[in-house]
Parts: C-alpha cells; structure tokens; sequence
C-alpha cells in the first residue's frame, strides 16, 4: 500500500471503530471527566496501578461468560469456581502438593460441561441453572471451609514481578486474552457459537451440531474462569472468599453487557468485554475517588448495568462482528 | 341517502415519503379504493406497497399528500385505532393470528372495554356477538374453537372478520362499508385454500371493499376490479379491468418494467439424468402426516413433491433432512441405511443440504453477507497448516457468490437485515450454491419474493442441477414444479396417489 493511501484510510478506519465499539467514546468521556474534576487523585501513578489491578480482576470472570452470552445465553457460575476452587486446592495441598492448583482449572471444565450438558439434555434456562449452581457452590465452600477463607502459601512465584512497574497477573492475563479472541473470531467453534446466538433455528438449518457447541461454549467458559481463577487466587494472596458477595458476580456482567455483548447473542464477544471491563473500572475508580458514599456507588453501578442492557439490545442491528 | 356504487371510499392524493432522508419509499402516488370493489395494489417487493399501507393504518406519518374519506378531506391517521375510525383496518400477511387464542376472544381483542359490565367481562355477550358476525359473514368455525384449529383459510377470514368488526366498533355504526387492507393474504395458503378465501371474498364484496396487495398476477388479474401498479416508489399503471383488455404479460411488464424473461411461462430445457440413485425411500412412513412413500433420486434429477397443505409434503422432505423423524419404512442415502432420528448436521455430513425460503428462518441477520455464505462452507477457508479461517478467502468466495446471484448489496460487509427480500433470499441459496450438495432439498424457494429474483434463483437452482446436484422440491406455486422438476409426485392424505412427467402435470394444472 502507498504511504498518500494509507493516510486517507486513517480516518473512515477510526470512524467505523468507533461506530461499532461506541464504549470507546464513554471510556474517552470517563477519563476526560475524572481527570477534569479531581487530578490530584485520578491521574496518579497508584490510582492507574488500581484500575489496572482491578481491570485484571474484571476481565478474567468476564472473559469466560462472554463466550456463553454470545450464544444467548448467560454463565454466572464463574464466583462459585473461583471459591469453590480455592478451597479445594486449601484441602487437597497436603495430598497433591503444588499440583493441587490444577484443581482449579479442572473444577472450571468440568462445571461448564455439567452445566452445558445439563442445560442442552433438560433445556431449562441458563440463567436459573447457573444461579442455582452458584448457590451450591458457594454453600459447599462454606460448609468445607468452615466458614473461614483459608490461605495457602507456596504460590507467589505465579504473580511475582517479572517486569518492574508491569502487574504481573496482567502479563499472564495477555495470552488468555488473545486466545479467547482468537477462538472466537478466527476459528469454527467462534463462527459457530455466534450463529448459534444469532439464528438457532439458521444454525440447525446450516448443519450445525447445536447441543454439542453449546455445551462447548460452557466447558469454554468454565475453563477460561478456572484458568483465570489460578491467577485470582494468588493476585488476591493465596486464598479465594468463602462468602458470596454479589457484587462479585454482578460486576463481570456489567462489563460483558457495558462492552457491547447483547444478552441475546450472537454478537460481541470476548474482545468487547475487555473494553467493557476497562470502562468499568475506569467508571469505578473514578467514582470511588470522588467521596461518594460506597452505597451511591453501587446505586450507580445498578444504574449502569440497566442502562447498558438497554442501550446493547436496542442498539443489536447496528453492531457488526467481523 | 342514495349512493352511487362506483363512489369514491377513500382516497389518497399525492403521497410521498422518505425514509432517514436517503431512501424515497413513496413519491407522489395517488390511489382510491370504490364502494363495493376489490382494487388491486401491486408491485415487486421494495416497490413501495407495504409504506403506502402502512401510511393508509397510520403506521407511518407521510411527509406529504392528502387523505379524502367519503369525499372528505380529513387529516392522515396517527395509530391503527384511529384509522378504523376513518373505516380503515388491514389483515396483515402474517404473525396476525394468536394462535392460544380462542376466536371469540381473539375477534373481540382490544374491544373488550365495551363487554365490561360491573369490572367484570361479559363473556356470554362476546360469544353472542362473535357468533353473529361469524355466521354473518359465513365463516366456518366456531366462537369457542381455538384459533390454531381451523384451516389456515378459515384463519385468515377469522382476521378479516376482526378487521370489519374493529371498524364497526370504532364507528359505532353496524352498517358502515369498511375498507379492509389485504396484505398478500395468500402467501402462506395452498391453491385450494386461496380459491377458498378469495370464494369468501367476493361474497363479503357487497358490503366491504377491499385494498388487495398482491405480487401474484393471475390472482390479481381474476380477482380484482381495478388495479394500481407500483414501481420504485412511483404509480406507473391504473387499469379498470372491467373495461380494458388487459393480458399477465401486460400486468407483468407493468410491474417489472422489462420482458419476462425465458424463465417464466415457459417449459425449460430437458436434462440428462443418469442411471446413479443418490437417494432410496421406501415404504417411508410417520403416523398422521404420510405413509407408505416410496421412491428413488437419480443424480442430477429433481423430484417434486405436489400436494394441498396437510398432505405431507412438508414433512416428508423435512424428514429427509433430519428436522423430523420417520417411524416406518427405510430411507437409503447413497447406499448407506440411515437412522430415522439422524440431526440435520449428520444428514449434511451425508451430502444432504435444506433450503427453506420462510424469511429469517436461514439467515443471520446481523450477520453481513459474507459470514451468511461462508456458514457453510468453512472448511473451503480454512487455512491449510492450522485450521484457521482466512478473511481474504472468505471475502473472495462471498464477492464470487454475490456476482453470480446478482445479489443487489454496496458490499459482501453488507448486514444482510437491510438487504430486500429477494436478495435475502439469493444470499441463503447462494451459501447452497457454493457448498453444492449432492441432495438439495428446497421447500417453498420463493415464497414471498419478486419475480426477478425468482427467475435468478431457479437459474442458480437449475446450473446446480446441471452439475449434479439431485433436487428435491416441495413448494405452493404449480408453475414452480413446471420450470424445475422432471418428475411431480402428487401427494394427498400422506400418500403418493400418482407421478406425473412436467407435461402431464402442466395439463393437470391447466384445467
């Protein structure tokens, strides 16, 4: 391509970005405005430490359910890997030693198969089973912990700094990313899973194993969450929580919707949550700065997550995926 | 008072309208509908009707024209509610029917403020009042059947008896002549059931005109008294077909501005079928939708599957796909027995590919062009190395498909819900065109769509033919079986009752 050309495709080239990822513009208004208002606490070195520390957070719960929400249909289990696996990596340390962290990741597949299978053979909605299997796991922590969050040492090597000032749970959190948006965008199972979200009856028309990739797009998730649990587990220091927090759960949700992901599939996706997991935070944080009550705040946050659903479901035709 | 039978109902004069200041849907149309007629609005799809309708029930607020009710001039209505009030109501071609429903609550819905006595509805006066307009207007089924129970006909006039009721109601006068708005109210019947609805027509013609929208020629040319022709948006033609002598072909060069091409009215070229079956059914049989069928698929032939609604057509073909599940008999595929409950993705692992033309059903919507063509083909763009998909591939792939359709669309990045029904229709075949099953099976191709992309779409289908591909048709429209088929089995109750070679079956129809 020729210089003069490239020049003149920079401008239609950010015009359509923004037109499909309009969170792009919020997250600029965002900045603009909490750097405007307090500058002395938002544009400090600490605060861009905090956003991205909980921005790694964010994406690693959101990222896994994504896939689920692209089909149209919704994983909240996420929580209930994280702490269900925490604590059995607590009670099998003595047996498995260090391999007891795979526990984590194997606890996610094998609870997204579960959960695509039961799902795919009783056909109840996600939403209700996977609430209903939240509440389980969360009871079973408990009642294994004994109510007490117990950590475990011997892990640190997982966050230690490999790059000085770089967090390095986001390092690790990078390839996950990539490999998320990568299955989703470039291979069979993304196109598949979109089409599922997008036209169930079309997908079946097209020849397409619908119960088998939908159970997929659960052990996909179920996976992601494991493996994004590992990193948690040791980013939060060596111990996940035995109580149930809602805003835990509600949080990855208002990123995948805030990013651009309808809740009725078939577009979206993981590379949109994380732009919705980055708003977020950024919303967050600003909010958190200002000295506003924390129950305003999470008046607020409610706000957003009504708004951003409506806002994802009217605006579904004008979204593209490509 | 006295009135004159061919006075002037209702009116519009000079209608325009556009949308999002691009796109001109209406420009400067003027039609009326008379006392006692039927009056035809025809055109291609994206001509403008359905705007100019919509416009007329006070969906759409026009940007210009005037509105003349009884000689009147009176504003454009704001909402359906109002527009029954000016003697307007419109059947809707589909998704009109609530089918859990009963009819007398589905007649009277939204009425139902004038049957409350003491906040309590009185449901024996709706059953009155429903049976009488029933039998006044000779529909056959009763008040308290449910709306999914009669024939689809009877549905329909269930619709039109509810249309004429919400414009009395609203006027609060019995005897008022209401127009009712027919919106291609025969795309979903069979032949019988519209010589069915449109018998019923014309008896409810004394006392109700009608705004008939149509693109079916013949239906037009046999039903209507006057007919008013779209075409981009623009009135082209008006003809009193009382008076003048008017031919299809006129109709059709009317609405399509060009010849019809060599496609349409005329029988097509034979093809060489070989002696290869691709596909045994014997003895196939699922209690109460058909029994006992039985035949073979040579390669590069087509078979259709011709019968009224409810004669199993349907089912059989969505057997062979996979949708449904046979009971008896064996179906062979290729020489390979198959299972009865097989899913459409094995079936399509078999060389078996399903097109069914009911809009929506195979598209993605949100989905541009080029997604919609490669869902099936993915394995032809998958890098060799890593089973990756490349863009380029996909790219090249849909631009080839979307020449050879003539699909009209700026680019294969096109979101496929904005494109027309025709092209919509050209993107699901040409997936189908590109993946080239060994078995093709079509169901209804082109319903609901215009001439010119039917004509391209029985060219794709026939090349595909040419090349191989064994076909399987099940569709409403006789002429269809006449351009694409060697063989027509007619089908009723469930049971093949004879096979008919193009010829035969034209003479068959023409009678």
């Amino acid at each position: 391509m020729k210089i003069l050309g490239r020049n003149k495709l920079i401008t239609p080239v950010i015009i359509q970005t923004l037109k499909t990822h309009p969170v792009i513009l919020a997250l600029i208004a965002l900045l603009v405005i909490f750097s405007g208002l307090y500058p002395e606490r938002f544009l400090t070195p600490l605060n861009f430490k905090t956003i991205l520390r909980q921005f790694v957070t964010l994406t690693l719960f959101a990222l896994g359910p994504s896939i689920v929400v692209v089909t149209g249909s919704l994983d909240l289990s996420y929580v209930g890997i994280w702490m269900l696996g925490g604590i059995l990596v607590w009670l099998l340390m003595p047996i498995l030693g260090m391999f007891s962290i795979l526990v984590i990741p194997l606890l996610g597949l094998g609870t997204g198969l579960l959960i695509g299978v039961i799902q795919v053979k009783a056909k109840i909605p996600s939403f209700i089973l996977t609430l209903s299997l939240l509440v389980t796991y969360s009871g079973l922590t408990a009642t294994l912990s004994g109510g007490y969050p117990r950590s475990v040492r011997g892990y640190e090597f997982i966050t230690a700094t490999l790059i000085p000032y770089l967090l390095t749970a986001f390092l690790w959190s990078i390839p996950i990313i990539i490999v998320a948006v990568f299955i989703m965008k470039r291979t069979r199972i993304g196109t598949y899973l979109y089409a599922i979200g997008s036209n169930e009856e079309g997908a079946r028309l097209a020849g397409i194993n619908v119960d088998k990739y939908k159970i997929l797009a659960f052990t996909l998730s179920g996976l992601f969450t494991g493996i994004g649990s590992i990193i948690l587990y040791q980013h939060l220091g060596g111990s996940a929580p035995v109580e149930l927090n809602l805003m835990t759960v509600v949080w990855p949700l208002v990123a995948i919707v805030l990013g651009g992901t309808p809740l009725i599939g078939g577009s979206g996706g993981p590379q949109r949550t994380i732009l919705g997991a980055l708003t977020f935070t950024v919303f967050y944080r600003g909010l958190y700065l200002s000295l506003l009550h924390p129950e305003m705040i999470q008046l607020l946050v409610g706000l957003l997550l009504i708004v951003s659903i409506v806002v994802s479901a009217r605006g579904l035709k004008g979204v593209t995926i490509t | 008072m006295v009135t004159q039978m061919d006075a002037s109902l209702v009116e519009v004069r000079g209608v325009s309208k556009t949308f999002d200041g691009v796109v001109r849907a209406l420009d400067d149309v003027s039609i009326e509908a008379r006392r006692n007629e039927i009056v035809g609005v025809v055109g291609e799809n994206g001509a403008g009707k359905s705007t100019l309708m919509k416009i007329l029930v006070g969906l759409y607020p026009p940007d210009k024209g005037e509105l003349y009710y009884r000689g009147r001039r009176v504003p454009f209505p704001k909402n359906p509610k109002e527009a029954a009030k000016r003697g307007i109501s419109i059947v809707y071609q589909e998704k009109g029917v609530i089918s859990s429903l009963k009819v007398y609550q589905f007649l009277l819905l939204g009425h139902e403020d004038k049957y409350v006595k003491f906040s309590r509805l009185q449901i024996d006066k709706m059953k009155k009042h429903a049976r009488e307009i029933l039998e006044e207007l000779h529909v056959k089924c009763d008040a308290e059947d449910f709306m999914y129970e009669p024939a689809l006909s009877t549905q329909k006039m269930v619709e039109i008896a509810r249309a004429i009721l919400s414009v009395r109601l609203e006027c609060g006068d019995d005897d008022i002549t209401p127009i009712i708005i027919l919106d291609e109210p025969t795309a979903p019947l069979t032949v019988e059931e519209r010589r069915e609805l449109f018998s019923d027509i014309l008896n409810m013609k004394k006392n109700v005109s009608f705004i008939f929208v149509s693109h079916i020629i013949p239906e037009v040319m046999e039903f209507t008294d006057r007919v008013h022709v779209l075409r981009d948006g623009k009135l082209v033609a008006h003809y009193d077909l009382s008076e003048e002598k008017i031919t299809e072909e006129d109709l059709f060069r009317a609405i399509v501005g060009r010849e019809s091409s060599e496609y349409i009215y005329k029988p097509e070229v034979k093809r060489v079928v070989s002696e290869e079956v691709v596909l045994t059914v014997k003895n196939l049989t699922k209690n109460g939708c058909y029994y006992d069928i039985s035949f073979d698929l040579h390669k590069g032939e087509c078979i259709g599957i011709f019968g009224p609604a409810g004669s199993g057509k349907s089912e059989i073909i969505k057997t062979i796909a996979g949708l449904i599940s046979f009971e008896g008999g064996v179906l062979i595929i290729r020489g390979q027995k198959v299972k009865a409950d097989e899913l459409p993705h094995v079936r399509l692992g078999r060389g078996i590919g399903y097109f069914s033309g009911e809009t929506g059903k195979e598209l993605f919507l949100n989905w541009p062009i080029v997604k919609n063509i490669s869902i099936v083909n993915i394995e032809k763009i998958l890098r060799k190395l890593i089973p990756v998909i490349s863009f380029n591939a996909e790219k090249k792939m849909a631009e080839k498909i979307v020449q050879r359709m003539r699909i009209s669309a700026p680019s294969v990045n096109t979101d496929c819900y904005s494109l027309s029904g025709g092209s919509k229709q050209k993107v699901s075949v040409g997936k189908w065109f590109e993946r080239s099953p060994d078995i093709f099976l079509l169901e209804d191709p082109t319903i609901g769509i215009d001439v010119g992309a039917r004509e391209d779409i029985y060219e794709t289908t026939l090349e595909m033919n040419k090349n191989g591909t064994s076909m399987i048709l099940v569709s409403d429209d006789p002429k269809e079986y006449s351009i694409l088929c060697d063989k027509i089995m007619f089908v009723k109750d469930g049971r093949i009752q004879k096979v008919l070679s193009p010829e035969k079956f034209r003479k068959v129809m023409a009678t």
